[in-house]
């Protein structure tokens, strides 16, 4: 079958893309086979159980609990030494010899003797040796039946999933979850009416319906070589290493590796609270069930149909359900669903009358299976899904295996227990009476379950950011680490200046020792000598002109003294009253440098009147050096006349980062006369859209206020100069606060605009895409004001440029980050989909919006 | 000062010839011309420099704010042919730990493949 159309069919079950179809589809065919096998055994064990006396319910999983840590110690040996096909294979065929053998067993013991043929006289001894035993020790043989039935499970359950992260990376196989749990569900189903309807119709005794189980599971055998086989191929055309390379998994790593880890730690304890909880359930059904149905062929059809009828339900609860659920609201709520509905049916037995009992076991019972089936399983594997490929497998062998085995077994301990202490025994008549005792622990065990859901799920995002890093760093930031810019500005200012003119020059070496901030390499370069630079001062203060005027000084002088020397000079009352008369006239003068010099000078006056006239001046001067040096002196005096002037240079290209940052050097005063002009439309648009990065520069509570209100305004002239100046400002001032109300609206509106480029592209494919990006881009600045900025800034470059791994991790970290109305909107937008289904999925959720 | 624009495999590539200097400057600016290119989803930038004489700090804001622009989209801008003259001023302003500068205009396209 094509791709396309078993895609098409797969889609009903869950979200299947593309070449996946195949491996999901036989992955699920292999759990339908598992739990097939699986549900004929089970209401076979559950009859041959509950047939025995109540005692011996214990010890079936108390074995389990007992036993399982030998079985994990060996699998693990097995998972580690052998290749990952070899293991699967002799697991199953494992499976296949102990059901033909168990067949033999209760043929016996339903016969009560051997009717196989021998061809050798020894044969007869053993045989009868046989026939002997088996009859003795029937419930000994139960026990052994169970706890088999329960390593089968568990190890069959474990090997599925354990394939599924083989072949399937964690957001695929979120998407696919559906579809392998509906395999599962359809198993049970086929199962269990299997054996209702062979056991009802009489067609079959019970233990014969276990001649069936080896056909399936042969079945199972070849299915799960052909998936590894054909992903082998995959992984070898495209080099992806996708299946494992046998990671080495020891019982005592398995057991180290979740001790260890927090997260592993909280997912076992989680799991042991709700098995117990489970164990006493159904100890609280199979009390209520004996004393209801007695004969044991009648039993075994009940409990078959009781089966098929929580499977059914289970299934179309997961069909139409669970996906809907992790959709809508996220592992999150998920994950509390089945520990609040079974809290509150628990607690409904001390309310029920005695006639209800069986109705109330059944619905519990029921309920526990179904949520067990379906939204629990689910939601515990996803959860694991993040942990890193080594510390998974061996977390998982432990904690599926060993822990849940002993937390069965701790309830099975606990209901002995109970039995003795509260002499069960004696009460055989008091079944209700019997079952609230159970229900009293069980309620208990259900309260820690609950409260380790929301342990569990505050770990897993910081689960999911441990694989998320930086791909690069911003460029702000690699600027700031490793140069300061303003001194490199200064740097080639001086250098330029050295061409233009001896007193300027001065004048910016000055400015640059006062900095501090010189290497030698640069004093160097800028030939420094601070004997000159002294003489050049006093050279201005007497106009001398010409050489050195105190030439070949050798004082040795300190920086800090050299420059209070220097301010000295230049404060020196003589000084500037000089420079103040003579500036008028070279303010007036028609050479260029002389009003460099000027405007530079101005920045070491006092603020005159005249000395603040003549920088009016300089600041409308037709040359951009001139009025670069006249921003600066109007940074050193920030004066209020001067603020048009230097918002009129926002506009012109050569001068407008100089008038941004003396904008910002006004700090916070300035935010009320640059806001009306931000607002206002009859300002020139170049202007209006170098504010927003004074307003970031200046990164004030208001400042942030004003660009969220013109954020508002949703004009698309300043959308780009609006967005990136708050996310500056978000960088550079996480104090400041943003209020989700004001931003959601324009984080919706932004991701609207990005969905309509992919509804209604408005011009060819290329031109579109690099539009596209560009909104995705702002979409991701706006968010990290709303969250965690450092774990946006990963997700987004992770998306972009991120291995297969990363980009889906990445976006299970957004999925449980971010809210369901933005999801909705910005995944189909982010994630990797055919053209036709983005814009279909867009079209869906803009409707719904 | 003249820019012009070229584009070899998947690198946008700046011819530079004059002075990039404050006084030179039409109202298309070099850091716009960058821009341009990487809102047309272009990510590898080389800015050819073989052509330029001198720069002031006009000049030298231009070329960062093009290297901040292109890093923040996660793409690559480097220099080539620069003169002796700027490498050391560069080198002696560590501008050249954050810019990458090339001798030769061929290896640094070559670069561009290599990482």
């Amino acid at each position: 079958m094509p791709d396309g159309r078993l895609e098409r069919i797969l889609r009903g079950f869950g979200d299947v893309r593309g070449r996946e179809a195949r491996a999901a589809l036989s992955l699920s065919a292999f759990f339908f086979l598992i739990t097939f096998t699986f549900y004929i055994i089970k209401p076979v064990k559950e009859s041959f159980l509950i047939g025995t006396a109540p005692t011996w319910w214990p010890f079936a999983e108390l074995a389990t609990a007992l036993l399982i840590g030998f079985v994990v110690a060996l699998n693990a040996r097995l998972l580690d030494r052998l290749p990952r096909r070899t293991y699967l294979t002799a697991s199953l065929l494992f499976f296949i010899a102990s059901l033909l053998a168990f067949w033999f067993v209760f043929d016996v013991h339903q016969r009560s003797l051997v009717t196989t043929p021998v061809a050798d006289v020894s044969g007869i001894f053993f045989f009868l040796w046989a026939q002997i035993t088996i009859l003795n020790s029937w419930q000994v043989l139960v026990i052994v039946f169970c706890f088999w039935a329960d390593i089968f499970i568990a190890l069959s359950v474990t090997q599925f999933w354990i394939a599924v992260n083989d072949i399937f990376d964690p957001h695929q196989a979120k998407r696919l979850v559906g579809l392998f749990v509906a395999g599962g569900l359809f198993g049970g189903i086929a199962g269990s009416g299997a054996a209702a309807l062979v056991t009802f119709a009489r067609v079959l005794h019970a233990e014969d319906l276990l001649l069936v189980c080896p056909v399936l599971l042969v079945l199972a055998l070849v299915v799960i070589n052909v998936v590894y086989a054909e992903q082998r191929k995959i992984d070898t055309a495209v080099g992806d290493e996708r299946i494992a390379r046998g990671f080495k998994v020891g019982y005592l790593e398995s057991f180290r590796a979740v001790r260890r880890d927090r997260y592993l730690r909280l997912l076992a304890a989680m799991l042991a609270s709700s098995m117990v909880a489970g164990s006493l359930i159904n100890y609280q059904f199979k009390t209520v069930v004996k004393s209801f149905v007695t004969n044991d062929q009648q039993r075994t059809a009940a409990i078959a149909v009781f089966f098929l009828i929580i499977l059914a339900v289970s299934t179309v609860f997961h069909l139409l359900t669970t996906g809907r659920v992790l959709r809508t609201y996220g592992i999150r709520w998920a994950i509390l669903v089945a520990p609040a509905f079974l809290l509150l049916g628990s607690a409904a037995v001390f309310l029920i009358p005695a006639g209800a009992m069986l109705a109330w076991a059944c619905f519990v019972r029921g309920s526990d299976k179904s949520f067990d089936n379906t939204l629990s399983q689910s939601v515990r594997e996803l959860l694991y899904i993040p942990v890193s490929a080594d510390v998974k497998y061996r977390a998982k062998l432990f904690i599926d295996m060993f822990v849940s085995k002993f937390a069965t077994g701790l309830g099975a301990a606990l209901f002995l227990l109970l039995y003795y202490t509260r002499m069960f025994g004696y009460r055989a008549d008091q079944p209700l009476a019997v079952v609230r005792e159970i229900g009293l622990v069980v309620l208990v065990f259900l309260a820690l379950w609950l409260v380790l859901t929301r342990l569990v799920y505050r770990e897993y995002p910081a689960v999911l950011k441990k694989d998320l890093g930086r791909l690069w760093v911003p460029g702000q930031d690699v600027v700031d680490e490793h140069i300061d810019e303003r001194l490199v500005r200064e740097v080639f200012e001086a250098i330029q200046s050295r061409e233009r003119s001896t007193t300027l020059y001065y004048m910016n070496l000055f400015n640059l020792v006062r900095s501090n901030n010189l290497t030698p390499e640069l004093k160097e370069l800028l030939g420094i000598k601070r004997d000159e630079i002294k003489a050049r001062a006093m050279d201005a203060l007497f106009d001398v002109g010409g050489g050195a005027f105190f030439p070949g000084l050798d004082e040795a002088i300190t920086d800090t003294e050299f420059q209070k020397e220097i301010d000295f000079i230049f404060l020196l009352p003589s000084y500037q009253k000089i420079m103040d008369d003579r500036l008028g006239g070279i303010v007036a003068s028609p050479s260029e440098v002389d009003r460099i010099e000027a405007a530079n000078s101005i920045c070491r006056m006092t603020p005159s009147p005249s000395t603040m006239e003549a920088l009016t001046r300089l600041l409308q001067d037709p040359s951009p050096d001139v009025v670069l040096y006249a921003l600066n002196s109007a940074s050193v005096h920030r004066r209020r006349e001067h603020l048009p002037l230097i918002v009129r240079q926002l506009a012109n290209p050569p001068t407008a980062a100089e008038a941004q940052t003396a904008l910002a050097a006004y700090g916070p005063d300035v935010l009320g006369f640059i806001a009306p002009i931000l607002r206002s439309a009859d300002e020139p648009l170049e202007i209006r859209r170098a504010i927003p990065d004074v307003l970031a520069r200046i990164g004030t509570q208001k400042a942030a206020d004003i660009l969220v209100a013109e954020l508002a305004r949703r004009l698309d002239d300043m959308e780009q100069p609006l967005v990136d100046a708050l996310y500056k400002l978000r960088a550079a001032r996480p104090e400041v606060r943003f209020r989700a109300k004001d931003l959601r609206p324009e984080l919706l509106h932004l991701i609207v605009k990005a969905c309509d480029l992919v509804t209604d592209p408005p011009g060819p494919p290329d031109a579109g895409k690099a539009q596209l990006d560009i909104r995705i881009r702002r979409v991701f600045d706006l968010l990290t004001l709303l969250y965690p900025r450092e774990e946006i800034v990963n997700d987004y470059q992770n998306i972009l440029q991120g291995t297969a791994k990363s980009v889906d991790y990445s976006l299970e970290h957004l999925d449980n980050l971010l809210d369901r109305e933005v999801k909705e909107l910005l995944f189909p937008l982010i994630e990797d989909l055919p053209a036709g289904e983005r814009c279909l999925r867009l079209k869906k959720a803009l409707r719904l919006k | 000062m003249i820019i012009k624009t070229r584009e070899i495999d998947n690198v946008v590539v700046f011819d530079v010839e004059g002075e990039i200097r404050r006084t030179d400057t039409a109202q298309e600016t070099l850091h716009s011309l960058v821009e341009a290119q990487l809102d047309r989803g272009r990510r590898n930038v080389l800015l050819n420099l073989g052509g330029v004489e001198f720069i002031d700090s006009f000049g030298v804001g231009q070329i960062l704010a093009s290297y901040i622009s292109t890093q923040n989209l996660g793409g690559r801008l480097k220099l080539c042919k620069i003169s002796h003259k700027l490498l050391l001023i560069f080198q002696i302003t560590m501008l050249t730990k954050v810019l990458d500068i090339h001798e030769d205009c061929d290896r640094a396209l070559e670069s561009f493949g290599k990482a």
